[in-house]
């Protein structure tokens, strides 16, 4: 039988009773709380003796202190992108086995490397040579060459490192979860990269979530909040929501002029002992655990999250530089421009979704409208952003990502689209110890196969986790087991 | 630059090749028109002729110049010096064509004229069709030996392949992929993606490709491969040529899954397992095979407490009173508990809660689009009929295969019945403005994922890729929409339907086509192709018994109905009622301004009662601000009394014009019996034509005074400093320029309406405007059999996917947890018999939902605890609890928290039903949350932030734990209010002095969490009202919150102690315990 979907987990492996004393805090007097553990007999030796759960320091020196997450839902086409293919243009019109690079049809990975949903059923590999619909040209010192859809940010290319070789092995939209978990959607609902860097570090800013997400996440078919979720690690790892609205960046921010400051604080200190207290009954509980963790970044949320949103302090210099004073660049340009507010103040992982169901970057038909208005839409805001950390000196502990699930075939779908592909395609990385201007790994002529520095997704996870001092694998948790696959590998070759 | 000019090059030749194959098509299209290409008597009768007279002179066996010999076919195949002349099928790559098209040396035919377009064309044609020679060829005069054995093994495999297994989905009218493999001519055309066979070459055709498993999509679709000998003889068959002969029809025979979702369910016997004590009904007998299977042990039954708060949260959305609950703990009898369940079954609040469930799956949304024009965009106004519907018809326990019925095709089955038409808003709230294949799209795929959990949406552009569902299922799925339009009926009590109405169903065309759209694509319909109404062929052909049904006259001709006309007429009484007060009002005005007038006269003689003339005699500059607003008031005066009078006469003259529109229509449509019809048509217009005319008049006079209003005072006053501060700033005239011009406009059209009914009146004939809208005189019955078909106990997907999204709203977790889809890519249930035997029960019982809720809720798998110790080899097993040791805890869905806040504190209203209220309300108005207005656009916030469901889909709801929960409980005004409100209702109980202080948390624990606090929980709670009662009688320096607002109704108690009950209360509700359900 498949693995079914873990939405209600209530996890096999929460914490002990002890640990969920110690970790919600325990520390108060009054409480008998000897007889309490040996009533439940949980004094008693628990079978993980020796684990415990992460302390919240980093296993060596990290490079970086925070991560900037950009992705694009529904599947970017690298070789428009990062990756340009003239071969594609040249036999443009011819099928694939018609030009000198038919062997690419007969490579193993095009079994290998798809898990689709039933065997064997691999999509439609898209024959017909579509040319590519947008120039490029080589850019910054580097000479990287990028597509003129995104000139912005080629303009910062001397700062980032593209791979061009990642692969995945949905063919299908979940494999959105699949870049965030690791694992084809079949596998459930797993903790996210952001997830275990919330599990694995201590927060930067108690005031505000520290692990943050910006931008409509994908729909249900493909991960829905699952994306940003924490799976078996509980829901207090998982993602928080925020919208990017100045004029409302908090709904229900304050009580009110009727109550004091004092009496809603030892209001909350209330509720949180008579949530731990219930939560003795539950150790097990991860929900339990999640809510008291919600209450008390709630509470200092009040005031730091419409601080944070409060634009306004911004240079017009600034907010040109992100786009705000133009109508198309204007709403991912507030999202960059909250992203990199958040940074600064110390949001530890800041996962920004871009492309919702109107706004997609699926070009199965009309690639080039789509995407002429699509890159316009986000360019100069990333650009900006890139532009904007460095000025501030943060790109250097601040590491940004770039990525989508998958990429796009070098053939055409219909007349004017194509296909998702995960044989191949593109990310990027900037800042946080990475190289600038800096290309690793390579697809094949018509950017069909990542054939040199193959990466399939976790080893971008595995970097991000490096660069931030995590060994993924001190932070596995007990009865959860992992793959090697699903911890991935350090990218060395573009660490600085 | 290098590289550019590559790029305008490689622009360039997909140009020419486009164009290439623009004019390949059209030469195509031409010769279609000519006998087939692929016909034995083509050859002779086009190409032969032209071969004679321009080829064989020097391409003949003999003196075959560059070793081309064209008089057979063999030698055309084999060709000469450079190759073969010809690729059968394929004239673009044919040396022959080349040469006679002049596109490469040598030109041909050398030293003559180039051959005419026609003879181009036809030999294109032909080599396109296979190039054959006919058989009986008076040139080669030898038969073709590799085409009769072509034609053998076309007879003896090709035909039998395809008649039973290809042209299940590659036939005229299924044409998968656009593909049709029924005759020769369609097999050479190919489909969607190119031609699927080049006759001569099979391992370049597409179709041996498939079928060989070299390239996708691999053929039979979703099947073993084909013997190999098979696969051999149809490559044997493609190399000679591909001879085919007649139509070809598909044989009998469904395509198959063996899928488990789409064969019946079994009806599993009841499982005899090892711990048959525990077994209090088959649920639990199934549940505990499974357990016994996997080795695991159920834990202990919850506590009656802890039993009965879950069951009321789940029957009914809220939490028992501390009375119900009482007096549960009271009841020893054995059946205290089925007592219960039977009263909450009962309960009207029964159908709000399993109604706010169903609303989800059916994604219910009230109208949105833009509000500001009033201007409905998705969904339909007054489309909460529906809701209520689903509401009532829970609460009465009415069939689900009923309620499907309903809601697809109640119109058709009691077109007369509102109560029940109000069930096809279900089809009014994919409704959308711009587009009605997004409209149909919707009903479509939504129709399919939440009765049927399959996602028929997939097939929207090509085959299923997982299911066995064509992309023609799709289009004849929504042939049985197709027809179908909403439209708004009027009610009683309410004529204009903007208030008030009926949404509902109706066949609007029943003639309307439908057509596949290639690759999905709206703007390129397969219009050679119509589809009927079917379901998906893997379910079979089932007898759908489409029947049209004939409607009455209230149905096709709403206005008809009695109330209608009552409605309308008392409204044409209550307009002349008003007209007259408002004439009343003008001419008391005016009486008054008329005083001012003389009472200025009087004090100081400048001014004459018919004020005006006067005044300008004067000459204007000698008028003083005063006196020019006491002339504007009486010129303004005047002008209303005209007005108004005019208006007076315009709606006295339309209620008997009115009343002669009713008489016309009732003769019209028959219920006034022996009527002159065109007498009183006659009629009808004419005191029609009257009304009109005055109104236009009415409505002219009005323009005109506003547009001599516009002259006179181009710069009306400012009503206030900061109108006059703007205009100010916008001193370019412009806005009077527009001002003036849109005056003008104004009066040109009054102008002109009054001169169309003037003309009216003079002009030939013309009809008067009916009451109301007239619709067809029949429907279709496509929906009713659509309905009937998956509303049935045949259907082996509708029952199990409804007692699945029951189970999961009882269990936290459903049997198959991909509710929407049952297909291979969705999940396996994880107790297949139970859930069999769940549908078949759910059937036999008649479908009834409430004999589903009393089977599972008393079962002992949903009495367990939902707790167990941390370490136990369950755990170890079974980490996610898949397969029930134990009960899942949830947490309150975002309705329910908000209902229960308002229910514990008194103050939830318990009316039912009605208009959608606005969601901006939700912290003032106390009706239950499901009420409230719901859309893609606007939703109550704290609903929203609680994991409202998403009305565009929404199959289960997300359970997500945020710190902006937090938020809407610790400082929304609902919270803080409630709190105050229910620390006064436990004082009454308890009393308010400081000594019944445990009493109070007792209590409140009680209340709000269904048991009582543990001693150190009481301690804990007693210490803080102490300590923050000593905080509120030091409040001086307290520094309050900033922002936000004071809430006067109900404050915070002024008396310390009093207060500090109140934020304990507070502290309550934003207790983990308040929103779970253990």
């Amino acid at each position: 039988m498949k693995q079914r979907l873990p939405f209600a987990s209530t996890g096999c492996c929460g914490p002990s009773r002890r640990v969920f004393l110690a970790d919600a805090g325990m520390g108060f007097t009054g409480l008998a709380l000897g007889s309490m553990l040996a009533r439940d007999g949980i004094a008693a030796s628990p079978t993980h003796e020796t684990w415990a759960p992460p302390d919240g320091k980093p296993h060596f020196a990290p490079k970086a202190k925070r991560v900037i997450w950009i992705f694009m839902l529904g599947g970017v086409s690298h070789i428009e992108s990062f990756d340009p293919k003239p071969a594609i243009t040249k036999y443009g019109g011819k099928t694939i086995a018609e030009t000198p690079h038919k062997d690419v049809l007969r490579s193993t990975f095009v079994k290998e490397n798809v898990q689709a949903l039933e065997a064997g059923n691999t999509r439609h590999l898209r024959m017909n040579l579509f040319p590519l619909q947008i120039g490029h040209r080589k850019r910054g010192q580097s000479g990287i060459e990028v597509s003129d859809w995104w000139p912005h940010v080629g303009e910062c290319v001397d700062d980032l490192s593209v791979i061009r070789s990642m692969w995945t092995t949905d063919n299908d939209h979940g494999a959105i979860l699949q870049f965030h978990t690791g694992r084809h959607i079949f596998d459930g609902y797993l903790p996210t990269v952001g997830s275990w860097v919330h599990y694995g570090l201590g927060s930067l800013n108690d005031n505000l979530p520290q692990f943050m997400v910006l931008g409509e996440p994908p729909g249900d078919c493909c991960g829905g909040t699952g994306a940003h979720g924490a799976g078996y690690l509980g829901p207090e790892n998982a993602g928080v929501p925020i919208e990017v609205d100045p004029d409302n960046p908090l709904p229900f921010a304050s009580p009110g002029p009727d109550v004091y400051e004092a009496e809603q604080k030892r209001e909350f200190e209330l509720l949180k002992r008579l949530n731990r207290l219930a939560g003795v009954e539950y150790p097990d509980d991860p929900k339990m655990r999640a809510r008291i963790k919600s209450y008390e970044l709630a509470f200092r949320m009040q005031t730091a999250v419409p601080e944070a949103m409060r634009f306004k302090e911004e240079s017009e210099e600034t907010k040109r530089l992100y786009g705000l004073d133009h109508n198309v660049t204007q709403p991912f340009g507030e999202v960059c421009l909250a992203a990199r507010r958040m940074s600064e103040r110390g949001v530890r992982f800041v996962q920004v979704y871009h492309g919702t169901s109107s706004n997609k970057w699926d070009a199965h038909k009309a690639l080039k409208k789509s995407y002429t208005d699509l890159c316009e839409k986000v360019d100069k805001p990333i650009a900006g952003l890139l532009k904007d950390l460095k000025q501030r000196g943060m790109l250097d502990d601040t590491l940004v990502v770039w990525a989508t699930e998958f990429g796009r075939t070098p053939g055409a779908e219909g007349a004017s689209g194509r296909d998702h592909h995960p044989y191949g395609f593109s990310i990027w990385m900037a800042g946080g110890g990475v190289k600038g201007g800096h290309v690793h790994g390579a697809t094949d002529e018509l950017g069909f196969h990542a054939v040199e520095n193959r990466h399939y997704v976790t080893d971008s996870h595995a970097t991000v986790l490096h660069q931030l001092g995590i060994d993924p694998r001190k932070l596995e948790v007990p009865g959860r087991k992992r793959l090697d696959i699903d911890f991935g590998n350090p990218i060395k070759d573009i660490l600085v | 630059m290098a590289k550019g000019h590559t790029k305008i090059f490689a622009s360039c030749f997909v140009v020419l090749l486009l164009v290439t194959a623009l004019l390949l098509f059209q030469a195509g299209t031409l010769i279609a028109q000519e006998p087939n290409p692929a016909g034995a008597d083509y050859f002779p009768q086009y190409i032969q002729p032209v071969f004679e007279q321009k080829c064989f002179s020097c391409h003949n066996g003999e003196s075959s110049v560059s070793k081309l010999d064209l008089t057979s076919r063999e030698g055309l195949m084999r060709g000469g010096a450079k190759g073969p002349a010809v690729v059968a099928g394929n004239a673009e790559n044919s040396l022959l064509y080349k040469s006679i098209t002049h596109e490469s040396q040598p030109f041909m035919p050398m030293g003559m004229n180039r051959l005419s377009q026609q003879e181009v064309d036809r030999i294109a044609a032909w080599i396109d069709a296979g190039a054959q020679y006919a058989v009986a060829s008076s040139a080669g005069g030898q038969e073709d030996e590799e085409w009769i054995k072509g034609q053998k093994l076309f007879s003896e495999s090709v035909q039998p392949l395809f008649e039973s297994t290809c042209l299940k989905c590659h036939s005229p009218e299924t044409k998968a992929s656009g593909l049709d493999l029924s005759t020769r001519d369609a097999v050479l055309a190919g489909g969607e993606n190119g031609k699927v066979i080049e006759p001569g070459r099979a391992k370049d055709s597409k179709l041996y490709k498939a079928v060989a498993h070299i390239a996708e999509p691999h053929m039979p679709f979703r099947s073993e491969r084909l013997p190999q000998e098979t696969i051999d003889s149809l490559a044997q068959w493609v190399d000679a040529g591909a001879p085919f002969e007649g139509k070809l029809e598909a044989s009998s025979g469904a395509i198959r899954s063996t899928h488990w979702a789409f064969q019946s369910p079994r009806g599993p016997s009841v499982p005899q397992v090892k711990n048959q004590a525990w077994v209090r009904n088959p649920v639990d007998a199934f549940v505990s095979a499974k357990r016994q299977e996997k080795g695991l042990e159920p834990v202990g039954p919850a506590d009656k407490r802890t039993l009965l708060r879950r069951v009321y949260l789940d029957l009914v959305g809220l939490p028992p009173t501390q009375e119900e609950m009482q007096a549960f703990l009271d009841d020893d009898s054995p059946n205290a508990y089925a007592k219960m369940v039977e009263k909450l079954l009962d309960s009207p609040r029964y159908g709000e809660r399993w109604g706010r469930h169903w609303m989800d799956v059916w994604r219910y949304s009230d109208w949105y689009g833009w509000p500001e024009q009033n201007q409905v965009r998705y969904s339909h106004r007054h489309v909460w009929r529906w809701r209520d519907w689903i509401v009532e018809s829970l609460n009465d326990d009415k069939s689900y295969d009923r309620m499907v019925r309903e809601m697809i095709a109640g119109d058709e089955l009691e077109p007369e019945n509102e109560d029940m038409v109000r069930a096809t808003g279900y089809l009014a709230r994919n409704w959308y403005m711009f587009n009605r294949n997004v409209w149909l799209q919707n009903t479509v795929e939504y129709t399919a994922s939440s009765f049927l959990g399959i996602t028929l949406k997939c097939a929207r552009c090509h085959d299923h890729k997982y299911d066995p569902l064509l992309q023609t299922d799709y289009y004849r799925f929504r042939a049985f929409f197709e027809p179908h339009k909403i439209r708004m009926d009027r009610v009683p009590g309410e004529p204009d339907t903007m208030k008030n109405g009926l949404s509902r169903a109706y066949d609007a065309e029943a003639g309307a086509q439908t057509y596949r759209f290639i690759r999905g694509n709206e703007n390129n319909p397969d219009e050679a192709h119509p589809l009927s109404p079917g379901v998906p062929r893997m379910f079979g052909n089932p007898d759908l018994r489409i029947e049209p049904k004939d409607l009455p006259p209230d149905v096709y001709y709403p206005a008809i109905r009695e109330f209608v006309h009552k409605d309308l007429l008392a409204k044409a009484e209550k307009d002349i009622k008003e007209a007259e007060t408002s004439l009343a009002e003008a001419k008391k005005e005016l009486a008054e301004i008329k005083d001012k007038l003389a009472e200025a006269n009087r004090s100081e003689p400048r001014l004459l009662a018919d004020g005006n003339r006067a005044v300008e005699a004067a000459g204007a500059e000698e008028v003083s601000a005063t006196d020019k607003e006491l002339l504007d008031g009486l010129r303004h005066a005047e002008d209303k009394v005209a007005l108004a009078e005019k208006r007076v006469v315009a709606a006295r003259a339309d209620l008997p014009a009115l009343e002669a529109r009713i008489a016309a229509d009732k003769a019209k449509y028959g219920t006034l019996s022996d009527a002159d019809v065109d007498a009183l048509a006659a009629t009808a217009l004419k005191k029609e034509r009257e009304a009109r005319i005055l109104k236009a008049e009415a409505d002219m006079l009005e323009a005109r005074q506003e547009l001599t209003e516009a002259l006179l005072n181009p710069n009306p006053k400012p009503e206030d400093e900061k109108a006059a501060k703007e205009q100010s700033v916008k001193k370019d005239g412009k806005e009077d320029d527009e001002k003036k011009f849109a005056d003008e406009k104004r009066i040109k059209e009054a102008q002109s309406k009054l001169q169309a009914a003037l003309d009216a009146l003079k002009g030939p004939g013309e009809t008067y405007t009916a009451i109301g809208e007239s619709y067809p005189r029949t429907t279709t019955g496509r929906r009713t059999a659509l309905a009937r078909w998956i509303a049935n106990k045949e259907n082996p997907l509708t029952a199990r996917v409804a007692v699945n999204h029951i189970w999961l709203r009882h269990f936290g977790e459903g049997i198959v947890s991909t509710m929407f889809n049952f297909g291979s890519s969705g999940q396996a249930p994880s107790n297949p018999e139970l859930l069999d035997w769940l549908a078949m029960e759910f059937m036999d019982s008649g479908w009834s939902m409430k004999h589903m809720h009393r089977l599972m809720v008393s079962s002992n798998t949903y009495q367990m605890l939902s707790s167990a110790p941390t370490e136990s080899a369950n755990r170890e097993k079974d980490p996610d609890n898949i397969y029930l040791w134990r009960m899942n805890p949830r947490r309150m869905e975002a309705e329910a928290v908000r209902d229960s806040l308002l229910y514990l504190s008194g103050q939830l209203e318990s009316d039912m039903g009605g208009e959608e209220i606005a969601a901006d309300k939700g912290q003032e108005l106390f009706r239950r949350s499901l009420y409230f207005q719901h859309t893609p656009d606007t939703q109550m916030t704290f609903l929203r932030l609680w994991d409202a469901a998403s009305p565009n889909e929404c199959f289960r709801r997300s359970e997500s734990i945020t710190p902006h929960q937090a938020l809407s409980l610790s400082n929304s005004k609902l919270s803080l209010e409630m709190s105050r409100t229910l620390a006064g209702i436990v004082n009454d109980t308890v009393g308010s002095s400081p000594d019944s202080a445990s009493e109070f948390v007792g209590n409140t624990f009680d209340k709000l969490l269904g048991r009582l606090p543990t001693d150190e929980e009481r301690t804990e709670s007693e210490t803080y009202i102490r300590e923050q009662t000593a905080l509120y009688v030091d409040a001086g320096d307290l520094k309050r919150f900033e922002t936000g607002e004071k809430n006067e109704k109900v404050p915070p108690a002024s008396d310390p102690h009093l207060r500090a009950r109140e934020s304990f209360v507070h502290v309550m509700f934003n207790h983990n315990d308040f929103v779970t359900i253990r």
